[in-house]
């Protein structure tokens, strides 16, 4: 199928979705290229979104496939950064020689059991009593990582957390082996218009590590994505729609409603550490602040916006949130602090959306929500009309 | 069958597939359920009428396992199913549906469809990994299954719409159409022609007479009386909780205590 067919085949919403993703990366490119962000935080960006899309997968697969609500996102997430971290970290007293593999496993085993440990006694009671107490589980995580400091180190957070790969056989000596890449600086422009300067930086060492990072990300995204998409769409998914639309009917046509929603809150929860994992090895750091509500809150926004129910949707969704968590950071410090034209209301105005970005930030996504509500209450990606599991239907029709 | 009217509910039946006694529910100060016993013989529609408020969706709740009955028994085939887990009880063979129509959001007709299939392989998490071609296989023979049920109640067209676009008959078929899919040993159906017109009431009718010809064991509730009238072989008459009589369609009808019933039923 060539683009263009590929491209006329979609929904509309789809069609805008692509322009978006590409139109944001072109931006991100020509940012790269000008200088305007240097490649390591490039990835950084591409890293953190494949953080904040295993999150949003993660919450999409309890409150999108099954209704569960889940109000402890940055706990389960907490739950993969620490695990991952505390092995790891070199001023961790707990970390061990080869502690990425043990935190993967340690996060992975530590979310399901907390997961399970949760959900056992709430999930038999109606659906607000789950709400409730995962809001009490995300304060009682944190507050266990502050006040546990000799092994979190509290507030002051662990550090020194290495690369996915490093100590690896072949991986993790790669990035100092391949060669440093100069790029001469050009300057392009139209004569007499605009000139600007482009390239112009090497890609050493810490670019080959970063780049090698963003592989993992990738490579994990895409295979959890693929593991939802093939659940999802099978028996067992339509089962979890069921108990979302109406858990009674699920269970008078014979389905263990509570085996199911056991399932889909664990595996939700798996993949949300997941998410935390790869923070940790993204950032080389974690602290407690990472797990204020605030994180669970944009989470919440990614699946909502996205389309509760929907794969892609939720991946669309963490990129949006990251574009809205960065593009503010980055706009806060490109725009000018006062308002070049004195007009009297407009001067405050500005001053002070831009003196606080933080506010102006949350002021952004709740706009966006608002707005999104009014004109596309199920999201801008909702699932698929009719979700089977695909070979079903060579014999039949179609 | 005899035309005898049985004061009380008729307790000696061959083969029963249901067997209810001593029942009892109450809700706060009001008794909902109380002491009811009655028996579904295999093979046979039996009608549950009463005024409204009698309590008949009450007892399908208890029976079903919605809700905990405060006394009593049940058995489906045999089995003491009493304080079960509704998911246990539809295992056992036993099937309901509700008296609103439930609506699956987000899915087409044949998935919502696809849902009553009992024992899927892919309905194990594991499975769809270990097992993918048995999951297929099995997909591939419930959407078979489910297409041509579609077809036998006459809303095969239906089948890609998306369940939530449906008139209030075509859900009621559907739900019907359902519930074979699950391959009851007992069809309990809670006012499957409430809200349905009259000519569509007499297809459902029809269907269902035709699924108890096909072996299918029916208890149906109805508040109207006269639509029973020509289905259901015995009525068995509720009144505030408990059973009034059972006999057949015209024995209950002309007796005096239902009549009373009904139109004390009515007038309070
Ligand atoms: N969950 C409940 N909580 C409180 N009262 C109930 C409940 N379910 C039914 N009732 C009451 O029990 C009585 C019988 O109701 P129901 O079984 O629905 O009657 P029917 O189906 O015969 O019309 C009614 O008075 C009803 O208000
Ligand atoms: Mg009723």
């Amino acid at each position: 199928m060539s683009l263009r067919e590929r491209y006329g085949g979609m929904t509309r919403a789809e069609q805008g979705v692509s322009l978006f993703v590409c139109g944001f990366t072109a931006l991100l490119v020509v940012a790269l290229l000008t200088g305007g962000l240097t490649p390591s935080y490039t990835l950084y960006l591409a890293g953190l979104t494949g953080m904040y899309v295993l999150l949003s997968l993660g919450l999409n697969a309890q409150w999108g496939y099954t209704g569960l609500i889940n109000f402890s996102v940055a706990a389960f997430f907490g739950l993969g950064a620490y695990g991952a971290a505390l092995v790891t970290a070199s001023n961790s007293p707990l970390a061990i020689p080869g502690g990425v593999l043990v935190g993967l496993v340690l996060a992975v085993v530590g979310s399901a059991v907390v997961a399970t440990a949760i959900a056992i006694p709430t999930l038999r009671l109606r659906a607000d009593y789950l709400a409730i107490a995962s809001l009490g589980l995300a304060e009682v995580v944190r507050q266990i990582v502050l006040n546990q400091r000799d092994w979190t180190n509290g507030s002051g957070g662990l550090r020194g957390i290495p690369d996915v790969f490093a100590g690896w056989p072949v991986l993790g000596p790669l990035p100092g082996e391949l060669p440093g890449l100069q790029f001469a600086e050009y300057a392009v422009g139209i004569p007499g218009l605009f000139r600007i300067r482009v390239l112009g930086f090497t890609l050493g060492e810490p670019f080959w590590t970063d780049l090698l990072n963003f592989v993992a990300v990738v490579v994990f995204v895409a295979a959890v994505y693929l593991l939802l998409r093939r659940v999802h769409r099978s028996p067992w998914g339509r089962v979890l729609r069921t108990i979302r639309s109406d858990e009674e009917l699920a269970s008078a046509l014979g389905k263990d409603t509570y085996a199911f929603k056991l399932q889909s809150f664990v595996l939700g929860s798996v993949v949300m550490a997941l998410g935390g994992v790869f923070y940790a090895y993204l950032v080389a750091y974690v602290d407690p602040g990472d797990l204020e509500p605030i994180n669970t809150f944009y989470v919440w926004i990614a699946v909502i916006l996205g389309g509760s129910g929907s794969n892609r949707g939720a991946m669309f969704g963490g990129f949006v949130v990251v574009a809205i968590r960065e593009g503010t950071r980055f706009a806060s410090d490109i725009l000018p602090a006062r308002l070049p034209v004195d007009v009297p209301v407009l001067v405050d105005v500005y001053g002070a959306i831009v003196s606080d970005f933080g506010s102006t930030r949350l002021l952004i996504v709740g706009l966006l929500i608002v707005l999104v509500m009014r004109l596309r209450p199920e999201g801008v990606l909702p699932p698929q009309r009719e979700l089977l599991w695909p070979s079903a239907l060579e014999e039949t029709d179609e | 069958m005899s035309d005898a009217l049985t004061t009380g509910a008729n307790r000696e039946k061959d083969d029963p597939v249901l067997e209810v006694e001593g029942l009892r529910k109450r809700f706060g100060g009001l008794v909902a359920t109380d002491d009811a016993s009655f028996a579904v013989e295999r093979g046979e529609i039996t009608a549950l009428i009463g005024p409204n408020g009698a309590g008949k969706s009450t007892i399908f709740n208890l029976v079903s396992g919605f809700y905990e009955p405060d006394a009593g028994t049940v058995r489906v085939d045999g089995t003491d199913v009493t304080g079960k887990q509704p998911h246990e009880i539809a295992d056992e063979g036993l099937v309901r549906t509700f008296q609103t129509p439930r609506k699956l959001e987000g899915m087409t007709v044949r998935e919502a469809m696809l849902v009553g299939a009992g024992d899927q392989p892919g309905e194990s998490f594991l499975k769809l990994f270990t097992d993918a071609a048995g999951v297929a296989a099995a997909e591939r023979a419930n959407v078979e299954a489910a297409h041509e049920m579609l077809e036998r109640f006459e809303i095969g067209h239906l089948a890609t719409q998306p369940a939530t676009d449906l008139s209030g008959g075509q859900m009621k078929l559907v739900e019907l159409a359902r519930a074979m899919l699950a391959e009851p040993e007992l069809l309990l159906l809670d006012e499957p022609v409430a809200g349905v017109n009259p000519t569509l009431a007499n297809t459902l009718s029809d269907h269902i007479a035709r699924l108890n010809d096909d072996g299918v064991t029916v208890c149906l509730i109805e508040h109207d009386m006269e639509f029973v009238m020509n289905l259901a072989d015995p009525v068995i008459v509720l009144d505030r909780g408990s059973v009034l009589v059972e006999g057949s369609p015209d024995a209950v009808r002309a007796d005096d205590r239902v009549i009373d019933a009904y139109l004390g039923g009515e007038s309070a």
